[in-house]
């Protein structure tokens, strides 16, 4: 294999890691803070990358990228907040919770998929990159925009790394999963941190639906195989690991480019189910998980 | 009759359909402490989950120098100074032990009080102070008790419920414990004490009640000097 090849599937695959990492980590969340699947979470991308492109675009408003990333995001918070009180926190205190809240978030799912296509219509959008122009880095020409994602994504993780690690609401948000009743009695408003970590999640979502919808069409389908990778990641790495889900984002991202340039891309999610069953078989607990 | 610190009044409260208590009254006048004893299963822990909100009462009262609090939410009883430290605690087992002190002192209150309030807790217990930065889950049994209580005070207490804090202790620890509980009380912070060791009760507190089926079967305050043997012949029921 030549040099520029072997680069080229390289950094593809590090630009889809990357857009798995944002993915995933909102996914696990979700799932370390409040112990549920969000299987709304696609559809939150494809709104994030609908709203950017409605104000960001000429078609739209035309009030550029920023202010489309900026409101894209800051809407998917709250569609996140409104959507934990809607849909997860009726059923809190039932048992069936979890198979509860599937069902709950799939419906969400086809409802808001059809709200987007009544209200954007099926024609696909297109959200031009938000640096034009191309890098050349080790002699191999790759866009800016990629360039620019691969970047982002783990300021973006570090960020919320840094906010989970040392802020107050950071620290209640990692204690309340692992001990409801602590929380409660140290006066932690549980419900709120809830709607915390779900909002965040959200916004995790809508940004990587951003970015995105900036290097594919934007379709009310748009977060629905980017959702499917994220959950493969999210389970692969270990379910509730931050730092696993990154890592299996990356490690995700890297066998799609590999096995998407040697064997196609008709058989390339199969080899990643395949994979995560393996690997599930021998390390239950995910590759990075805990015992 | 002065408004006592804590008193609860007539108090039934049940998970689901099974009661628990049937008509709990006791009272806790000034900074004393007191003490509840009685078989498991009959209460105790659940009295102490429903003076901190985490269930609410069915039918009777609970007040806090003289205002009503039954029913309120846990988060606005913290806020109030009542702290629960609750049986066999494990808190936060994958957070660090000064995370798990620093979420103690979570309500606005207590946070003004934080930096004071961590001192404290690590004169008392040197050993915290040596582990803060392990996760509490690597702690021992003695040392987790430890962090319980320490995650107590960090909450500013001006009264304070521990429940069972010598569960499952070795005899050295259990000193090493009636040390630690009786300084934070001759601080003037009230307690209320759930134990099964009578000598523990009888060495912390100044007021016992015995609590069976849902309700309190014996009230003996300290001016009755009863003695080791007699109390454990009426817990025990005589020959």
């Amino acid at each position: 294999m030549a040099f520029e090849t072997a680069q080229s599937v390289l950094l593809s695959g590090i630009v889809l890691g990357s857009l798995y990492a944002l993915m995933a980590t909102g996914l696990s969340l979700v799932w370390t803070t409040l112990g549920i699947f969000n299987f709304a979470h696609g559809i939150f991308m494809t709104i994030g990358a609908f709203i950017a492109w409605q104000v960001g675009t000429d078609l739209g408003w035309g009030l550029g990228p920023a202010a489309g990333i900026a409101l894209g995001v800051a809407a998917l918070v709250g569609v996140g907040c409104l959507s934990e009180f809607l849909l997860v926190r009726p059923f809190l205190s039932r048992s069936g919770i979890v198979m509860l809240v599937v069902i709950t978030t799939l419906s969400a799912t086809i409802f808001l998929e059809n709200s987007t296509l009544l209200i954007w219509g099926a024609r696909y959008k297109q959200m031009p990159p938000l640096i034009e122009g191309k890098v050349e880095l080790l002699s191999t020409a790759i866009s800016a925009h990629e360039v620019l994602m691969i970047a982002i994504a783990p300021l973006t993780l570090l960020t919320l790394w840094v906010f989970l690690k040392f802020t107050r609401i950071g620290s209640a948000i990692r204690a309340v999963s692992q001990n409801q009743e602590s929380a409660l009695l140290m006066g932690m408003n549980v419900p709120l941190l809830y709607s915390i970590a779900f909002g965040l999640s959200a916004g995790l979502a809508g940004f990587a639906g951003i970015l995105l919808g900036s290097i594919r069409f934007i379709t009310p389908g748009l977060g629905n195989e980017p959702l499917v990778k994220a959950l493969i990641v999210a389970i692969f790495g270990g379910l509730g690991s931050l730092g696993g889900t990154i890592g299996a984002a990356y490690i995700i991202g890297l066998v799609e480019a590999i096995s998407t340039f040697f064997i196609g891309l008709y058989w390339t999610p199969a080899i990643l189910f395949a994979g995560m069953i393996v690997v599930l078989l021998l390390r239950p607990t995910g590759l990075f998980g805990k015992k | 009759m002065t408004d006592a610190t804590l008193e609860v009044r007539d108090l039934t409260v049940g998970y689901g359909k099974t009661q628990v208590l049937r008509g709990v009254s006791l009272r806790l006048a000034g900074d004393t402490r007191i003490g509840l004893f009685g078989p498991n299963g009959h209460g105790k822990t659940t009295l102490l989950k429903t003076i901190s909100g985490l269930l609410k009462p069915w039918h009777g009262e609970i007040l806090l120098n003289g205002a009503r609090i039954d029913g309120a939410a846990p988060r606005a009883i913290v806020d109030l100074g009542i702290i629960h430290v609750a049986q066999g605690n494990v808190l936060f087992p994958e957070l660090t032990v000064l995370e798990n002190l620093r979420l103690g002192a979570y309500c606005r209150r207590a946070r003004r009080q934080l930096k004071d309030n961590l001192e404290r807790v690590y004169l008392l217990f040197p050993r915290l102070a040596e582990r803060r930065r392990q996760h509490s889950k690597t702690l021992s049994g003695g040392e987790r008790q430890m962090l319980s209580i320490g995650v107590g005070l960090m909450g500013a207490p001006e009264l304070m419920m521990l429940d069972e804090p010598t569960l499952g202790l070795a005899p050295k620890l259990k000193d090493e414990l009636l040390e630690a509980i009786g300084e934070i009380s001759k601080g003037g912070v009230p307690l209320v004490l759930v134990e099964q060791d009578i000598e523990f009760l009888l060495a912390l507190t100044d007021h016992l009640y015995m609590i069976n089926h849902g309700a309190v079967a014996l009230d003996i305050a300290s001016g009755d000097q009863l003695d080791h043997e007699e109390i454990m012949q009426m817990y025990f029921g005589k020959e």
